[in-house]
């Protein structure tokens, strides 16, 4: 919980206009609201199901810094899934009915791996879009300046130059041949 | 009567009821748009065959039990009914609303799609990852004259038992009535791009001084022009 305030207070310095989502470090606590909920929809399976959900959630970690995003849970099998933003291939939002009530959503992510299912689960953040957002614009090709149009449109190469420079000698000479004659 | 029931719904669900909006430089595309309408016509001819079946079983249903004990049959009548008109409201306000919370979002980077009503899934792409337009369009969706296009990134497929919406690799539109047009878009924007869609960047491939550019070609062809009239001469 120490953490949880932690982000808080850099959230609340950073202001609400700028998202920063180095400040989300730890779940949304209504997540645990929601796992309550799940796992009471299994009635007598009740402790078998919540157990794990709130091992998960007690130990559920993000890390988000300037390249990608770590994501770690787990007590006796500790998982870590470390995913770079320019790799990501796919970003979807979910939220059911008692997510949209709760205000919670998953935002699962998918890099190229082969593995069926999303790279990453990011569960338990309250400003999904906001943070949907910030990893479409750290995606590839996410902004105009990084397309193939860049490279005709932009400064000209060095190759490019070169050959002005031979056609608009050769033209010259040519034209100065034409005079002479 | 419709709107009214559709305003409480959305907002007993949350449901948004504007399109989703996607993140776009100054001046560049943003289309939003929902299926054709004549993809709630499609759909809705499957309720309708759907419902004929059923309501067709439940009076057989009935008369055989009239024949059998007219009493119990009069008795089943009401619950029959609501039996028979109750599931088949619900569902096609369903449709409707299937139908008005599906969006499409494409600007000139980017596509999104929404859909959903119990669960709402918002899936993003950008081109610059896409690998393959699919168009599939059935015999049924022929007659109504709509496609479904199904662009595919480099991402994971979906795993088993998995909704295809809410995760996977695979954006699909539904109820495209214009599935040229939207896949010509779609394509013009994944020629653009010259990586291989996989997060790679354009240094890796030998930067682009290296390669002839159409700049490049147009110059060496006025100078093949001007030696070819220097031999002229």
């Amino acid at each position: 919980m120490m953490i949880k305030s932690e982000a808080e207070a850099a959230a609340a310095v950073g202001g609400e206009e700028a998202f920063d989502p180095r400040t989300i470090t730890r779940p949304d606590e209504s997540l645990l609201t929601y796992y309550l909920l799940v796992s009471a929809c299994s009635l007598i399976l009740f402790p078998i199901v919540f157990v794990p959900l709130f091992i998960r959630y007690k130990t559920l970690k993000y890390r988000f810094d300037s390249k990608g995003v770590s994501m770690s849970w787990g007590l006796l099998f500790h998982t870590e899934v470390y995913l770079t933003y320019r790799r990501v291939q796919d970003i979807h939002v979910t939220r059911n009915i008692v997510e949209r009530w709760l205000g919670l959503a998953k935002v699962p992510i998918q890099t190229a791996s082969g593995t069926s299912g999303a790279t990453m689960e990011i569960v338990g953040v309250r400003e999904a879009e906001a943070l949907r957002d910030f990893l479409y614009t750290r995606m590839r090709g996410a902004r105009s300046d990084e397309s193939g149009e860049k490279a005709t449109l932009g400064s000209k190469p060095e190759g490019t130059l070169l050959l002005q420079q031979i056609r608009d000698a050769l033209r010259e000479s040519r034209s100065r041949e034409g005079s002479q004659a | 009567m419709y709107r009214g029931v559709w305003a409480a719904l959305t907002r007993c669900f949350k449901v948004p009821q504007q399109a989703p909006n996607l993140p776009t430089v100054e001046g560049g595309m943003h289309r939003s748009f929902h299926p054709s309408p004549r993809f709630l016509s499609y759909l809705k001819l499957y309720f309708w065959v759907a419902i004929t079946l059923i309501n067709l079983a439940l009076i057989g249903a009935w008369v055989m039990l009239y024949l059998g004990n007219p009493f119990w049959a009069w008795v089943l009548s009401v619950p029959l009914i609501g039996l028979m008109v109750i599931p088949d409201l619900i569902v096609y306000l369903a449709l409707h609303l299937r139908y008005d919370t599906m969006w499409y979002v494409m600007t000139d980077q980017s596509l999104r799609c929404r859909r959903g009503i119990w669960t709402i899934v918002e899936h993003t792409i950008t081109f610059e990852n896409v690998q393959n337009v699919d168009v599939h369009r059935g015999p049924l969706q022929y007659f109504f004259g709509i496609s479904t296009i199904v662009v595919e990134t480099a991402g994971a497929t979906v795993g088993e038992g998995q909704n295809e919406f809410a995760v996977g690799n695979k954006a699909i539109l539904e109820g495209i009535a214009n599935p040229k047009e939207i896949r010509g878009l779609i394509m013009e924007r994944v020629r653009r791009s010259r990586s291989g869609g996989l997060g790679d960047d354009e240094t890796i491939w030998g930067g682009e001084q290296e390669r002839w550019s159409r700049e490049d070609l147009r110059l060496l062809e006025e100078i093949r022009d001007e030696l070819c009239s220097e031999k002229s001469l």
